[in-house]
């Protein structure tokens, strides 16, 4: 279905190949930021102290969109420079990147629901657009979480599924502005986040229709 | 032989805790004290020191905090918004100690007054009598809570002093401006914040010069501050440099930034929600993961001094 990920004439890979490519590591690098709150806060940072579960639910909500962000620079990078070999490695790993992102916003979710003491004023809250976004992008991530298990793949066909994933553009976008919303004026690192993700899609856009990618006999050099 | 009556907010020389007594205690001791809420009041009432240096210090007893559980200093020292200093909470306690001069300051009286001039902090308080103690409690336009004890004096006897003519119907105050912060603020210029001069004149504003009995630290906006504790903690404009009378009302920094969400005003009231988030209730500091939400009050509960100033105003239009 997708053409294949390492050139003809593989070289054997080198340790940076054979790191990204294992699945531990990712998931190391995916945990590791969970854990991280546990620093401050069995260090009394008197910051974190004074609102912890705030400092939960804007720290698991903004890794929640770097993943987000991650996961959707893969396939670009992969496009861009098809003979990098940590990219295609990287690859490998979209799917667990990609529910970690959910896994990130089910918690960010669930700490502003305790923040929110049981959020009794949801259904008044739910109309300000920040917060009926920031839900509309959970439900993205929630439908392309559960149709990421393999035979959700086979049930709904490849084509379809791709066309229901290509949501995770729309999630990135809704993510962006709830994130910027989210302060009282506009947190720079949601730039950081998202600018580049852009510009690589824009790249990878112009570049796709340069050379459309999986048209049998195209091409295979680069230009 | 020279007959000297004590004035009212002196306090004996034997009322005054040594300085090695309250030394000895540890923070975490300290914090426990604070914790028990009016037992910490009352500590601080026999402990205060002078706010600013030489002044005396005692509790006003109509805002002596009854009720209330004060939030540890270490948590109102280290969770401030002061976006000269940056954005997030913990910024200003780092950036605004790294050689930041609060003193010596000098604060400009200037516009529709009889009395302009510029005088020192140290003269200022002086001549408005030294400073005195109030439990107040403090909420954030962002939906949390603090109860903080301030010291410093009643903006009502700046008012009085400076002598506004009869045209002056505002207050306009402005902040410093340090130019090597500016570019981490998200706005341009100094902060600026006023009141209606009767709203000035309103028993509970307040220029607070200390809190928790100690000079106030610069993030909380060294060294004088205004606080109003029936508005949202914005209109709490830090390190004043100016306060001018003027005809028209101010455009306040946050008016200026978002129009549509920050107000003149900016009264507490849990009836009109930010366009982003509910104010019904709020979060307090230090409460922990479980602690839950308080409801919030209406002019945070100083509707008995301050609901005379609005009646007939249309609150919902004036947020």
């Amino acid at each position: 279905m997708s053409p294949p990920e390492r050139p003809a004439t593989a070289a054997p890979p080198g340790w940076a190949e054979r790191l990204f490519r294992s699945k531990v590591f990712v998931w190391i690098l995916i945990v590791l930021p969970g854990l991280y709150p546990a620093w401050p806060i069995l260090s009394q940072n008197p910051t974190v102290l004074a609102d912890p579960l705030k400092y939960l639910l804007h720290h698991f909500g903004f890794v929640a969109c770097l993943l987000l962000a991650a996961v959707l620079a893969l396939t670009p990078l992969r496009v861009l420079f098809p003979r990098w070999r940590i990219a295609l490695a990287l690859n490998r790993h979209r799917r667990l990147v990609g529910v970690s992102a959910f896994f990130y916003a089910l918690f960010h979710l669930g700490f502003q629901f305790l923040h929110e003491a049981g959020w009794p004023t949801f259904f008044t809250d739910i109309r300000k657009p920040f917060l009926f976004v920031g839900m509309l992008t959970f439900l993205i991530l929630l439908v392309l979480a559960v149709t990421s298990f393999h035979f959700m793949v086979r049930w709904l066909g490849g084509r379809r599924w791709k066309n229901v994933h290509r949501l995770a553009y729309v999630a990135a976008g809704l993510a962006a502005y709830h994130q910027a919303a989210a302060r009282k004026i506009f947190p720079v690192q949601v730039l950081w986040i998202f600018i580049p993700l852009a510009l690589l899609e824009l790249a990878r856009i112009v570049r796709q229709r340069a050379r459309p990618a999986g048209v049998p006999g195209a091409p295979a050099s680069r230009g | 032989m020279r007959i000297r009556t004590p004035k009212s907010w002196e306090i004996r020389e034997s009322d005054v805790t040594p300085e090695g007594v309250y030394r000895l205690r540890n923070r975490r001791d300290f914090l426990k004290t604070l914790g028990l809420g009016a037992a910490g009041a009352l500590f601080l009432r026999s402990g205060a020191r002078a706010a600013t240096t030489g002044f005396p210090d005692t509790l006003n007893p109509d805002y002596s905090g009854a009720g209330l559980k004060v939030t540890p200093y270490p948590l109102v020292t280290s969770y401030n918004n002061f976006y000269e200093f940056g954005t997030d909470k913990g910024d200003p306690v780092v950036n605004a100690n790294q050689g930041w001069k609060t003193e010596p300051w000098t604060v400009e009286i200037a516009g529709l007054a009889n009395k302009p001039g510029t005088w020192d902090v140290e003269d200022l308080v002086r001549k408005m009598g030294g400073v005195e103690q109030r439990i107040y409690r403090h909420r954030c336009v962002e939906a949390w809570a603090m109860v903080i004890p301030w010291d410093g004096f009643a903006l009502r006897k700046l008012v009085d002093f400076a002598d506004p003519k009869p045209e002056a119907k505002y207050l306009k105050m402005t902040s410093f401006r340090d130019n090597v912060r500016d570019r981490d603020a998200g706005f341009d210029g100094p902060y600026i914040e006023g009141l209606r001069l009767d709203e000035a004149r309103n028993e509970l504003a307040f220029i607070a010069t200390g809190i928790y009995g100690k000079a106030i630290p610069n993030q909380n906006g060294a060294p004088l501050r205004l606080v109003t504790p029936w508005k949202y903690g914005f209109k709490g404009i830090k390190s004043i440099v100016r306060m001018e009378f003027t005809a028209d009302e101010p455009v306040n920094t946050w008016q200026q930034l978002a129009r549509d969400e920050y107000g003149f005003y900016a009264n507490v009231n849990p009836t009109v929600d930010h366009p982003r988030w509910s104010q019904a209730s709020e979060r307090v500091i230090g409460g922990g993961v479980f602690s839950g939400r308080q409801a919030t009050l209406m002019f945070n509960g100083y509707e008995k001094q301050v609901a005379a100033l609005y009646q007939g105003l249309n609150l919902r239009k004036y947020f």
